[in-house]
């Protein structure tokens, strides 16, 4: 709502950058009318009509000029309001409506030129049964005829990130359970034993895994499991069936993303104020009981913007996992390079899908978080807190209705 | 401890607390009676808070015994989770949980530890919460509530588990003058149903009208305890006088 609005009382209201900022769009237009006309173009048999749209342009661009050696002129106080005739109410109105012509016709241009121009590109090239050597025409060519291949490493990325994340997320809770327990008082010989012991293994697991390249990782984890299998007696093909390349990335990835997902969680739980965990302990509850039913919830809370970032990091960093063969999207590409031996145009079209696909992601885990951090419970009296209360509570009811709206977004 | 009634309910022997090499609590002796209210006073950095968190183990101490419901609560891995639910203990900063409403901040202790039923908990919270006034909030988020009615609603938490003694670590610290009356209402209405109460804290005309006794404390000892009335018009110690006079010259 806001951001529409905005837009609309810009465009509406606001006319200090109606010269300023539609000139520019203005020149745009010239140089778009400039380019040479591509096939499909509409405007090819339409001459005299461009030429008027052109000489618009051109026209806004003078008054424009005009309108700026004015106030640079005029720049003392508000002498460029009562001198300049731009400013006259009806001359308002008449620039409002030019300058909505002006970004009419630029947009008219634009069409004619690039859209058209692009959809000319595609036309011929789709035509073609060979390679056009034409950076576009190239990329429109090669997805034509391996659009599939691409399809399926987009596929495979995806579901290596999202279920190698969701994995990950949940193994990642257990371990950080581990990770921060605590020697409590009335903790038993074999409890300490067990708490240290899980804790010993958690900052172990996070060191070694998180100081480690992943692309090594996937190499050992494919090629130990394959390794193991062999041992039991089954035949490659056999194997290649349970533990596909596919199996041991998502493993890889789930493995690797655990140990990140609980240093994120472990500074989550530590951000919590440790007074939470003092009032829960003061009235009896056991150090698991305060940590499952105050601590957590408030601690996976504060990770959940940091958590989300790991699913963009691994629908990235899925792509080292193409050494082990893992038929994602870096490796669909090498396999449509291996074709076409067209290295610069196929590893930008791999960029704009990952740069899709990670864009696509942190939207929707923005959504995701701010729907989670929205307060569940509603407020029952707010209005008569202060009426109820007397006017004692007044001023610090004020001040903590302003932090909740603080923890609210 | 042949005649239990006789004894204190709470009792701290030879109590000794350091932070590092920092001795906080030298030795301390003290006990509180049933249904008493005792007001620990003293200068910031003398060992009150520190004192009054030994009581219920928030904090560690390094050697002596805090002898309560006969057990000593300082012993090496006694069961403290069971003896802190007969303790209730009140924070400077409220404390009370974020990720919770207020009637759910209430149960659940409760229904936790006394496998109370939901219904049941909340009808003894809904019971707490009116008698500190705060019957209309009982859905607010904790977040949203003023400084005071923070307070007043971690007091009700507190009784929601029927503790025998309640500890109070500067209540009224961290709120506004003009709302440190609200609180200080709720805990002088407990102090009058009989609640066994200490009370570290700052307002000194609460430890003089509302307390039965009053221990100052100086330097990690107990320099004199006794009777308010007493102490406050006559201290023994010039050290206490000291005190006692910064507060009351303003």
């Amino acid at each position: 709502m806001s951001r529409l609005s905005k837009i609309k009382s810009f465009v509406t209201d606001d006319h200090r950058y109606v010269f300023l900022g539609t000139s520019f769009v203005a020149a745009i237009g010239i140089w778009f009318s400039m380019q040479k006309r591509p096939a499909m173009s509409f405007l090819r048999g339409a001459y005299a009509f461009e030429v008027v749209l052109y000489w618009f342009l051109m026209a806004w661009l003078a008054v424009s000029a005009v309108a700026l050696v004015w106030k640079l002129t005029h720049w003392r106080g508000d002498a460029y309001q009562r001198t300049a005739p731009f400013t006259k109410p009806l001359a308002k109105t008449i620039e409002r409506w030019a300058s909505y012509g002006v970004v009419l016709a630029t947009l008219i241009l634009f069409v004619d030129r690039a859209v058209m121009g692009f959809l000319s590109i595609v036309s011929v090239s789709l035509a073609q049964d060979k390679n056009p050597s034409d950076f576009m025409s190239s990329i429109v060519y090669m997805l034509d005829k391996s659009y599939g291949i691409i399809g399926q490493g987009i596929l495979t990325t995806v579901c290596l990130s999202v279920f190698g994340t969701l994995i990950a997320f949940v193994l990642a809770i257990l371990l950080v359970f581990l990770r921060i327990q605590e020697i409590d008082r009335s903790d038993n010989d074999a409890v300490r034993f067990f708490k240290t012991l899980g804790c010993e293994f958690a900052k172990v697991y996070s060191t070694v895994v998180r100081g480690t390249p992943m692309m090594v990782q996937g190499m050992l984890i494919y090629f130990a499991g394959f390794g193991l299998l062999k041992n039991t007696g089954m035949t490659v093909g056999e194997i290649g069936r349970i533990w596909s390349t596919f199996v041991a990335g998502l493993v890889t990835i789930s493995l690797n993303s655990t140990a990140y997902m609980m240093e994120v969680l472990r500074g989550g739980i530590e951000a919590v104020d440790p007074g939470q965990n003092e009032a829960a302990r003061s009235l009896g509850l056991s150090q698991w009981q305060a940590m499952i039913k105050v601590v957590f919830p408030q601690g996976i809370k504060n990770a959940i913007p940091a958590l989300s970032n790991e699913l963009v990091v691994n629908i990235k960093d899925s792509s080292v996992l193409s050494v082990i063969g893992v038929f994602d999207l870096m490796f669909a590409t090498k396999t449509v390079v291996g074709i076409y031996f067209k290295q610069v145009e196929l590893y930008v079209v791999a960029c704009l899908c990952y740069l899709c696909l990670t864009m696509v992601a942190s939207w929707l885990l923005g959504k995701f978080a701010k729907h989670l951090s929205v307060e569940p419970a509603p407020l029952t009296s707010v209005s008569d807190m202060n009426a109820t209360v007397g006017t004692v509570a007044g001023t610090g009811s004020s001040e903590y209705s302003l932090d909740a709206k603080k923890n609210a977004r | 401890m042949a005649d239990t009634t006789a004894s204190p309910l709470i009792r701290v022997e030879n109590l000794r607390k350091s932070f590092g090499s920092h001795l906080v609590l030298k030795d301390i002796d003290f006990a509180v009676n049933s249904g008493e209210v005792v007001t620990i006073i003293g200068a910031s950095g003398s060992g009150k808070s520190t004192l009054l968190r030994c009581m219920n183990l928030l904090e560690t101490p390094d050697s002596g015994h805090i002898w309560f419901h006969g057990e000593d609560l300082a012993a090496d891995r006694v069961n403290i989770n069971r003896l802190r639910e007969k303790i209730g203990m009140v924070f400077q900063s409220f404390n009370l949980f974020n990720n919770k409403n207020v009637l759910d901040n209430c149960t659940l202790a409760p229904v936790t530890l006394k496998k109370m039923s939901k219904a049941e908990a909340e009808e003894v919270a809904r019971k707490n919460l009116k008698a500190v006034g705060l019957s209309d909030f009982i859905n607010a988020p904790a977040t949203s509530l003023s400084g005071g009615q923070k307070q007043r609603v971690a007091i009700a938490r507190a009784l929601c588990m029927k503790p025998d003694l309640m500890l109070f670590d500067e209540p009224t610290s961290a709120l506004d003058p003009e709302i440190v009356g609200e609180v200080l209402n709720v805990m002088r209405d407990l102090a009058s149903e009989g609640m066994t109460m200490v009370v570290v804290t700052h307002e000194m005309a609460f430890a003089k009208n509302v307390s039965d006794k009053v221990v100052f404390m100086d330097q990690g000892v107990i320099a004199e305890q006794g009777d308010p009335q007493k102490m406050f018009t006559n201290p023994e110690l010039p050290r206490t006088r000291e005190f006692l006079a910064r507060y009351l010259e303003d």
